[in-house]
Parts: C-alpha cells; sequence; structure tokens
C-alpha cells in the first residue's frame, strides 16, 4: 500500500506539470467541489426550514399524549396523573378533553376543535381561527356543542358564550382553527362531566425521548392506554420531512454523480497517458491488485479535494447567508425573517462520504481495464 | 539441456493479431540461459528480439510452449505471483529509459525496493548506495528531465539492480546512445553483471557489442527460415 500511496502522491502533484490532463483534473476537481457545494447548502436550506418546524413543533404542542387505546375517556385520571408526576417531577402535565364545536361571532361561523386544557385559566382562539370568524380580543364569541340536552323547550344543543382573552399561534399543521377552553368550561360543553380525554406531556429538555420515559413511568399501568410521542402524534409531517429531505438530496446528489462520471474521465486519461509507466510498474513488480489501488488513489486524491473544497466552501455559504439573513422572506407568511440556513456536521459528513465514494467507484473502472493488462501491452504502445 | 539454467524455453510460440492479421513471431523456440551468463539476442528489427524478452521477464505470456525461471515452471502463476517474481527475480533495463518522470533519480532507483516492501528510509539508502555504483551519487535529486540520456539509462540500471535481481534482462539498453555513453554503460552492465553474479540477457542490433557477451543468440525472420538459429 505505501508503494501505491507514494506514486499516487507523486502522480497527483505532478500532474499540474502536464497540461491537459491538469486542465481536465482542475474541471474534475472544481465539478466535484460544485457538487459537493450544491448539496451542502441546499441541505442546510433544508434543515434551516425543516428545524425551524421541528423546533415549533416542540414550543407549541405536546410532548407525549396518553390516552384510553379504546374509548373517549380515560378511567382513573386522577391517579394516572400522580404516577406520571411522581416519576417525572419536572415534566408538565395537562389534563385534556377535546371535541368539535360551532364557534360563531357577529360576522362569522364555522367548525373547529375544542380543546380544553386544565393550564388554560381564559378563553382563547388561534390565529386561524381569529382571522375565519373575525374576533380580537374582547370580543364575544358563542360556542355550540353537538351535546344536547332536554329544556322545557325540548332538546336543544349546550351551547356558551365566552370573551376571547388570548389569540394564540395555530399549531404547524392545523387546518380548522381552535378555540381554547379552561378544562372545566370545555368538560361542560363537551361531555357534562369532569370526563378527562388525555393527559399531555411537555419537557422541552428532551421531548423526543419523553414518551420512553412516560412508557417506564407508566409500567403495568401502560395497559389499555395509547401513549404517543412526538414521532406518533405527527408522524405524517414528520415522514413528509424525512421524505422531502430524501428527494432533495437525491436531486441534488444527481450533480455529485455527474461530476463524479467527470472525474472517470480524467482518470481514464490519466491511464492512458501512463501506459507505459503503468507497464514499467508492473514490470518492476507492482502487482495487479496494487496498480487498482493505485488508480483509486488517484481517484481519491482529486475526488477528496474537491469534497474538502466543495465543503468547506458550502459550510461557509450557508452560514454566512444565515448569519447575514441575506435572503430575506415576507413577514408573515414563514416563521423565519429571512432564509434560515442550519448546517448539520452530520449531514456534511455524509455528502463528503458521498463523494468520495463516488471517486473510488469511478475510479474502480479504469483501475481494472488498467490491471488487466499484461505490462508487455504497455511497452509496446510506447 | 543444462541443469544450471536459469531460463529454460520449450516450444515457446508466440503472435499478435488475429486471423488475416496475425503475424507469428515466435515459434517453437527453444532456449537455455545458465546461471552467471551474459547472453547477447541479436536479429533484425521485428524478429521477436523484445517479443523474448517480455516472455522471458514475465511481461507477457506465451501461446504455447512452457517456461521455467530458477527451476519453476512458470506459465499458470497468476498476475500477483508473477508480479512478485518480477519484482524478486528480475531487473528491466529497457531502451527508452522509462524512469518516472514524476520521482526523482533517488526514488526512482528506490520504486523497486518500495514495491517490494521495503521502508521509504531504507529504500533511499540503498538507492544511494547504487547510484554511487553508477557514479550518479550528486544526480541523486535531480528529475529524469534534467539528465543526459546516457545519465537516464545508468539510474535504469541502477533501479534494475535495486532489488538485487538474479535475473538482468535489457532491452537494447544502448539503442537510444551516442557511441561513447553506448560503450560506457555497456561496460557498466558488464562490470555489474560480474559483480553482481548475475545472469544477464542483452538484446543488441550491436554486433560489436554482442561479440564481447559471452553467447550470443541470433534470431531470423520466420519467412526466410523456419524457426531461429543459434550461434555460440
Amino acid at each position: 500500500m505505501k508503494a501505491e500511496l507514494h506514486i499516487a502522491r507523486r502522480y497527483l502533484i505532478g500532474i499540474r506539470r502536464r497540461t491537459h490532463v491538469a486542465t481536465v483534473t482542475l474541471i474534475s476537481l472544481v465539478g466535484l467541489a460544485l457538487g459537493v457545494l450544491a448539496l451542502v447548502v441546499t441541505l442546510a436550506l433544508l434543515e434551516g426550514f425543516q428545524s425551524g418546524i421541528r423546533n415549533e413543533l416542540v414550543a407549541r404542542a405536546a410532548h407525549v399524549r396518553i390516552s384510553p387505546a379504546e374509548g373517549r375517556r380515560l378511567e382513573r385520571p386522577d391517579q394516572l396523573a400522580s404516577v406520571l408526576q411522581s416519576a417525572l417531577p419536572n415534566v408538565e402535565l395537562v389534563r385534556v378533553v377535546q371535541g368539535t364545536g360551532l364557534v360563531s361571532s357577529d360576522a362569522d361561523a364555522v367548525p373547529a376543535s375544542v380543546v380544553g386544557r386544565s393550564d388554560a385559566v381564559v378563553a382563547g382562539v388561534d390565529q386561524l381561527l381569529a382571522a375565519k370568524i373575525g374576533v380580537a380580543i374582547g370580543d364575544e364569541v358563542e360556542v355550540i356543542s353537538p351535546r344536547h340536552r332536554l329544556t322545557p323547550m325540548g332538546l336543544l344543543p349546550v351551547r356558551t358564550r365566552l370573551r376571547v382573552e388570548q389569540i394564540q399561534p395555530a399549531e404547524p399543521g392545523s387546518e380548522s382553527g381552535t378555540i381554547r377552553l379552561p378544562l372545566s368550561s370545555a368538560q361542560r360543553l363537551l361531555w357534562g362531566e369532569p370526563a378527562v380525554e388525555a393527559i399531555e406531556l411537555r419537557y422541552p429538555g428532551d421531548p423526543w425521548r419523553l414518551a420512553g420515559r412516560a412508557r417506564r413511568a407508566l409500567g403495568d399501568s401502560a395497559a389499555g392506554l395509547r401513549v404517543e410521542g412526538l414521532e406518533e402524534l405527527h408522524r405524517p409531517l414528520l415522514v413528509a420531512l424525512a421524505l422531502e429531505r430524501v428527494m432533495i438530496f437525491v436531486a441534488v446528489g444527481l450533480m455529485l454523480v455527474v461530476a463524479a462520471l467527470n472525474l472517470l474521465s480524467n482518470v481514464a486519461m490519466v491511464a492512458a497517458e501512463k501506459r507505459t509507466d503503468l507497464a514499467v510498474l508492473s514490470g518492476l513488480g507492482l502487482p495487479p491488485s496494487s496498480l487498482r489501488r493505485l488508480f483509486v488513489l488517484i481517484g481519491l486524491g482529486i475526488g477528496s479535494s474537491g469534497a474538502v473544497l466543495g465543503a468547506a466552501l458550502g459550510v461557509a455559504v450557508a452560514m454566512a447567508l444565515d448569519a447575514t439573513g441575506a435572503l430575506p422572506l415576507p413577514r408573515g407568511v414563514f416563521l423565519a425573517s429571512s432564509v434560515p440556513f442550519r448546517v448539520d456536521p452530520r449531514m456534511v459528513a455524509v455528502v463528503v462520504a458521498l463523494a468520495l465514494v463516488l471517486s473510488a467507484a469511478v475510479s474502480w473502472l479504469p483501475s481494472r481495464m488498467v490491471a488487466r493488462r499484461e505490462p508487455a501491452e504497455g511497452l509496446r504502445y510506447e | 539441456m543444462s541443469e544450471r539454467a536459469i531460463v529454460r524455453l520449450r516450444g515457446v510460440t508466440k503472435g499478435y493479431g488475429a486471423a488475416a492479421t496475425r503475424v507469428e513471431v515466435l515459434r517453437d523456440l527453444d532456449l537455455d540461459v545458465e546461471r552467471g551468463e551474459l547472453l547477447a539476442v541479436i536479429g533484425p528489427s521485428g524478429v521477436g528480439k523484445s517479443t523474448l524478452l517480455h516472455l522471458v521477464g514475465l511481461l507477457d505470456r506465451p501461446e504455447g510452449g512452457s517456461l521455467e525461471l530458477d527451476g519453476g515452471r512458470v506459465g499458470e502463476l497468476d498476475g500477483e505471483a508473477r508480479a512478485s517474481l518480477r519484482n524478486r527475480l528480475i531487473g528491466f533495463v529497457f531502451q527508452h529509459h522509462h524512469l518516472l518522470d514524476e520521482l526523482d533519480a533517488r526514488d526512482n532507483v528506490a520504486l523497486p525496493l518500495r514495491i517490494g516492501g521495503w521502508s521509504a528510509r531504507r529504500a533511499r539508502a540503498r538507492a544511494d548506495e547504487l547510484l554511487e555504483s553508477v557514479a550518479l551519487t550528486e544526480r541523486a535529486s535531480h528529475f529524469p528531465d534534467q539528465l543526459s540520456g546516457g545519465e537516464q539509462q545508468r539510474v535504469a540500471v541502477a533501479r534494475a539492480l535495486a532489488a538485487s535481481p538474479r535475473l538482468l534482462l535489457a532491452d537494447e539498453p544502448t539503442g537510444n546512445l551516442d557511441h561513447a555513453n553506448a560503450e560506457l554503460l555497456f561496460a557498466l552492465i558488464r562490470e555489474l553483471h560480474l559483480m553482481a553474479g548475475l545472469t544477464s540477457i542483452i538484446v543488441t542490433h550491436n554486433e560489436a557489442m554482442a561479440r564481447r557477451c559471452d553467447r550470443i543468440f541470433r534470431l531470423a525472420p520466420q519467412g526466410e527460415r523456419s524457426g531461429y538459429v543459434r550461434t555460440i
């Protein structure tokens, strides 16, 4: 291996003295660098947007939801809450009921999600619902439940009038709008008794692993319960984000494949130009396996230079664009004010590794051709 | 057939091309080269001198017949084993020096040793000794394009001897040199041949030089005579 490494290094250093090979090598190197740069910047952009979405999810949504596996209401919710609170003392715990109601204002009436939470002390609507029915803080809304009660005038839907005290941002992925009520108000409206449909947990310190901790804390009590973490609660969104990342990676990664094919022609050119040298090396005792390695090393040398250059430039460009906010976004449409870039070192490592694997793979083909030749062919070629 | 033969060819055939374009260069060739012998191979251009050297040097494979080197049949060896044998047993000097442009004289000479697994330091030390033996110590750090034709060939000779081979194969080593340099190089090869106890086969067009070898092996064109003619 040492001999091949020595020769490959000398060949790569000596390339600059051979104008046409140097030009093609430079093109290969720049092509690979651009491919890596494009991939790193694109993935940083994607990660910027996606981490924004994930952060919003963590900031606003429940991290774990515990609900009955069958039926709508939890049995013995207070006992369950007591077990969870003693096992997970720093975790926020909220009792929840949830249903659908007709929410009306003076202007309009729309079906919306009605949520009662034990941590809510006043009524509030999210921005989506506020926009739909045209209400602001201080306005009154009426919520009509699908539940009925018998009155002297016959069956009438249960309804309540509330003053909007808060307007909250809409949850990511929400489409219908939500009105949030104190738990007791929502229980009266949706159940007519102090039922609890679910217990939600939040722990910003480690939200993604909270479900596991909750399952362990519940132990045997978890039987008959559905314990869902962030990944289960938001599976469609998270799968869509992961799929988007894979598709973008594949699409932009094709650039890298094209650049690698250019490297193939480069290495093949070196193989043709050095045909006699290779025959001499073989004559001196360099075995076919070492000849193959020599060419893979040459390809890797060019590929790694391009990959490292591209990765360094890509990281620098992404960080500079993020730090300067050079690409502003329309206010109110996106969560961020400018296009966010977030460099994930693991992704950079994956991109560099991909570039190296491609470089080695495309160098393998000319290396096989070279290694199959009898040395005398190269000497006759002279 | 001598038991002292280090090279033994029996019924060796080799041609190039296929069907209508086929040219048979060697047919049913028998040859023994004894240990310590300095053999000259002569003949007109295209008669197969270099092909013979390539076959003996394991740079090519015969189409028919058998080849033994140092008492072992080498026809069935795979590429890796042939390469290993070339590295340990055989030293080559070509008509064109065939030094690697990217390496200086020292590294060129050290190359067979690096291929053979020597450390860089040991290989370079050995290369320096060999460059001294061909009177090129002061040129050790020069690249091939900074050396004269004679110096390039002397470096090539030093490289051929680096791994202490038992068999030296030289394909018209003086073909590209002027008379003075050719004489100098031939004298050097003879001296190293004797000092290192080598068996050497030299392909040459130079009859005078060939006569100074232990034996002459003359190849004739296939069209003029069948087979080959051997003259001792």
